[in-house]
């Protein structure tokens, strides 16, 4: 789990950072809950956190604090996109560059990567305190 | 009517356009360093959001200057019943050379002629009675049935998923942009970075 998230994460950064940053700003702006200064503050450095949290979950480096990460992000994603989906605003998801409505289909995977991610994060505290 | 003016006054060049571009429907200078491809649904209201807000600032900014060439695309999509016929019109209109008035007139009665059927009605209002004539006999040729869905292959092997959605064109790298509510802060800022690379 710990490497399938890693690698997501790298991805969904990839594609974000291999585009203008623009690109993503037009999709968290259609989602219409950001100020247009922090739209470009969050189009700027999201990508760039989502690929560090990716390399630290693959490495398995700050293992707890990384999950966690994941866990909040993932957390706020899956709520933005409930959201909108349940408002009936048909807008890109942004998760993996432009192109992808949020559907039922987007919102599954996404709630199963939440799943996921909170399920590694307990599993890390877990064994930590096992280790104590 | 603000679209129209601007169209009028843009140039016309017909030379180095990207393959595909119907030049009868297209705004500015084909050599222009970027080319704008814009993939809309007269039958959508976001498309009708996108030409109305966004399109005359892009206009007086880009195209008038020279800095972007803007071709027009027809996506009409299944799920509106009357945008296959508008986007029909619409072609048929650029062969009498009266693309831009009549896009604006579809757009600026979308919600009328979407609810009545009387897709004509608006069309009609926009034109000559010499252009109604030729158009309502170009909008059944097979010509202008053909163009239209060759510009639908074209935005489906984009691949469009909705509209509208612009295709922003620089050299040889093109950035798809999709969304119902886009800011044209944003998009400036976009092109004027493409620019200055």
């Amino acid at each position: 789990m710990r490497v399938l998230l890693g690698g997501i994460f790298i991805y969904a950064a990839w594609t974000k950072l291999h585009t203008p940053w623009e690109v993503f700003a037009i999709s968290i702006d259609s989602y219409q809950i950001l100020p247009l200064r922090a739209v470009e503050l969050v189009a700027r450095s999201l990508p760039w956190f989502e690929l560090l949290v990716g390399i630290l979950l693959l490495a398995g480096l700050w293992l707890r604090s990384a999950a966690v990460a994941t866990s909040l992000l993932l957390g706020v994603f899956f709520g933005l996109m409930v959201r909108a989906f349940a408002t009936g605003q048909q807008i890109n998801c942004g998760c993996f560059g432009p192109g992808e409505l949020i559907s039922w289909k987007t919102l599954l995977r996404d709630g199963s990567l939440l799943a996921g991610s909170l399920a590694l994060t307990w599993m890390a505290f877990v064994r930590r305190r096992r280790a104590a | 009517m603000r679209v129209c003016v601007f169209a009028l006054a843009a140039l016309w060049l017909s030379r180095a356009a990207a393959p595909g571009v119907d030049l009868s429907k297209a705004l500015g200078t084909p050599s222009a360093p970027i080319t704008v491809e814009v993939f809309s649904d007269f039958e959508c209201p976001a498309c009708k959001a996108f030409h109305e807000n966004v399109l005359p600032e892009l206009m007086r900014d880009y195209v008038i200057p020279g800095k972007v060439f803007l071709a027009s695309f027809e996506f009409p999509l299944p799920m509106h019943q009357h945008s296959r016929q508008a986007a029909n019109y619409a072609v048929a209109a650029a062969r009498v050379g009266a693309y831009s008035p009549v896009a604006d007139a579809l757009f600026r009665g979308q919600e009328s002629w979407s609810a009545s059927g009387n897709v004509w009605g608006a069309v009609a209002a926009a034109l000559t009675p010499a252009q109604q004539k030729r158009v309502q006999a170009l909008a059944t040729d097979a010509g202008v049935l053909a163009q239209v869905q060759s510009e639908i292959g074209v935005g489906q092997r984009v691949p469009i998923t909705e509209t509208p959605t612009i295709l922003v064109i620089r050299g040889s790298r093109a950035i798809p942009i999709a969304g119902r509510l886009i800011r044209y802060e944003l998009l400036k800022q976009l092109l004027d970075d493409l620019a200055k690379r």
